[in-house]
């Protein structure tokens, strides 16, 4: 209880805690339980304990990784969210987060990262601006491929093109748990009653990003918008317990944001491309100092002597090291 | 299964009646089929028995291979092929044969709810139980699910298999659990349903839907089944109300069904599936 627990998760953007769906769900999870956590929101998954994102540091249990695991401690250090929750509440919440589980999380999925336009302009991009610079090059390349293998074993498809059938059928599938979540909540505020429980917050970490992230091809977000009550679901909780984040973006400014983070990150990764150029030469220049492919005395001595046919190939091998 | 097939397979559905020869290919229920694939298989024989809609049972060795997603199990009805419980829902809606009209719309997203509830746990533990823990693979699994083939062919197949299932339970993040945890899941998993049950006599009171032919196929299979240990089927044992749920299903749809119409699969549930 003295010191807070650590969380780290992926930062946020577009008005949004976290652009992560795990992420979010935890960190509303811990805003609705009350949990007071020191928050590290990273932007590179190979600094947090576990290796990825979200991770909570724990004193018994070393570190998790899994929401449900995250949630399910919090839960044990007394922040519990569902604590008025009926037993039958409680079956229907574990109910509902399998129906995320099984039909919003695939859709999403190839969503943000198999259709290609929504990769290229959004997904790929955020992750390359982000990504502190040696890791941006290959890791948005990396969780492509993860999230592409996830989505192939989950559907038990071995060949899995980003093709109009699979789309269509993925896409059924999450407009009708969207329209379900949708006649569920109806016309409450949140899923049970008044007060937000585990369920809202998964409902929240899946849907959220839709709400505020645009996506060049955006079949999700049309259902979605077309559904006001989980719309406002979503914008209620991030006035309600995000209200930092919510007053970055109010509305409209999303066109402007990304330009904005344009310019916060370029000072810091041109500093970080100057000083690795710099390190890689200086590396490259003392080996070859060291040994003695290149030799400041030799290369003197042997152009006072004129004998050039050495002294061009010593020469030769610095600038092609370089 | 392609979209625009389906979009047509509906189309033709709905002009169509329900032939008499509808025909359920399954494994071979002696010596081949597994646990979750018999749990799939009885849930959908279930779901027919309650549309009232007649259906042969036929075994056959390489009914994974003869089914449109490689999975069992599926129908064959007047010359259109189906496959899985979702599916065919939808197809014998099409023919105008539901079992969730009376439902209203909150009620509807609770059934889907529940069903997704099931296929994600307690057909991932069976999927986990069959192919993950290794003495189960070893006694049971792999050499029930090769009984057809020769050696070496059988020996390819089966650990073949056991690598896809095995990668499937990673990706979706189950690969770390312990059996032990495998085991906490499902009794979570039953304590949901024991709850949403309660003292009615089917989900959604008085008239059963698809969910509960799902719940049916799997509670029953996993009871009526002996693997290397009793535990899974303990952790149902300790819901009363699941255990006369599934008596109730099998009194109504399948014993009297037999009885009417003295049907070969009558042997079948005397004994219960073994795996």
């Amino acid at each position: 209880m003295a010191d807070p627990l650590e969380l780290y998760c992926w930062k946020g953007d577009w008005g949004l805690p976290s652009v992560d769906s795990d992420s979010l769900t935890v960190l509303a999870y811990a805003k609705f339980a009350g949990a007071p956590l020191k928050v590290h929101k990273i932007a590179n998954p190979w600094r947090s304990p576990t290796g990825s994102l979200p991770a909570l540091k724990t004193r018994e249990e070393g570190s998790l990784s899994q929401p449900s695991k995250i949630i399910i401690h919090l839960r044990k250090q007394k922040y519990n969210a569902d604590y008025d929750l009926s037993a039958k509440e409680g079956a229907d919440t574990l109910a509902f987060i399998s129906l995320l589980e099984e039909k919003m999380l695939p859709a999403l999925i190839y969503a943000f990262w198999l259709d290609s336009k929504n990769y290229v302009d959004v997904t790929r991009r955020w992750y390359a601006e982000n990504i502190s610079f040696p890791f941006n090059f290959f890791l948005p390349n990396r969780m492509h491929g993860q999230q592409l293998e996830r989505l192939r074993l989950v559907r038990g498809d071995s060949g899995l093109e980003p093709g109009d059938d699979i789309e269509k059928e993925l896409y059924r599938d999450a407009l009708e748990c969207m329209t379900l979540l949708s006649q569920r909540l109806g016309s409450h505020k949140f899923f049970f009653g008044d007060s937000p429980s585990s369920l809202d917050a998964y409902v929240f970490g899946y849907l959220a990003p839709l709400v505020k992230i645009k996506l060049p091809s955006g079949k999700l977000q049309q259902h979605l918008n077309s559904l006001d009550n989980l719309r406002h679901f979503c914008t209620n909780i991030l006035t309600l317990y995000f209200p930092a984040e919510g007053r970055e973006a109010p509305s409209r400014k999303m066109s402007s944001q990304p330009d904005a983070g344009d310019f916060d990150n370029e000072p810091n990764k041109r500093r970080n491309q100057v000083l690795s150029v710099l390190v890689a030469l200086g590396a490259m220049l003392g080996y070859a100092i060291l040994t003695g492919i290149v030799s400041i005395q030799r290369v003197h001595q042997e152009a006072l002597e004129s004998s050039e046919g050495h002294g061009n190939h010593s020469h030769d091998s610095e600038e092609e090291d370089e | 299964m392609s979209l625009a097939a389906e979009a047509f397979v509906s189309q033709i559905a709905a002009a169509e009646p329900w032939p008499e020869n509808a025909t359920l290919y399954q494994p071979l229920k002696d010596d081949q089929i597994l646990l979750s694939d018999c749990a799939s298989s009885l849930a959908v024989q279930a779901y027919l028995r309650m549309c009232n809609l007649p259906v042969q049972v036929s075994c056959r060795a390489n009914a994974e291979y003869m089914s449109p997603s490689g999975k069992v199990p599926f129908i064959q009805v007047g010359n259109q092929v189906i496959s899985e419980l979702g599916p065919i829902v939808q197809f014998t809606k099409a023919k105008g044969h539901s079992l969730s009209d009376g439902l209203d719309d909150v009620q509807k997203a609770e059934m889907k709810a529940y069903m997704e509830l099931v296929n994600n746990m307690l057909l991932t533990a069976e999927l986990y139980i069959q192919w993950c823990d290794e003495s189960t693979a070893a006694e049971i699994t792999r050499p029930r699910y090769s009984s057809p083939y020769s050696w070496p062919l059988n020996q390819i197949l089966a650990y073949q298999k056991q690598w896809e299932v095995r990668r499937k339970i990673n990706a979706i993040g189950w690969g770390g659990k312990t059996l032990e945890q495998v085991y906490e899941d499902v009794s979570q998993c039953c304590q949901a349903l024991s709850q949403r049950l309660g003292t009615q006599p089917y989900f959604f009171n008085k008239h059963p839907t698809e969910l509960d032919a799902l719940v049916f196929g799997h509670l029953f299979t996993i009871l009526t089944t002996q693997l290397t240990s009793d535990e899974l089927s303990g952790r149902i044992k300790n819901y009363s109300n699941l255990l006369s749920f599934c008596r109730r299903i099998e009194q109504n749809y399948f014993e009297e069904h037999d009885r009417d119409s003295a049907g070969s699969s009558s042997s079948r549930f005397s004994k219960g599936p073994s795996l």
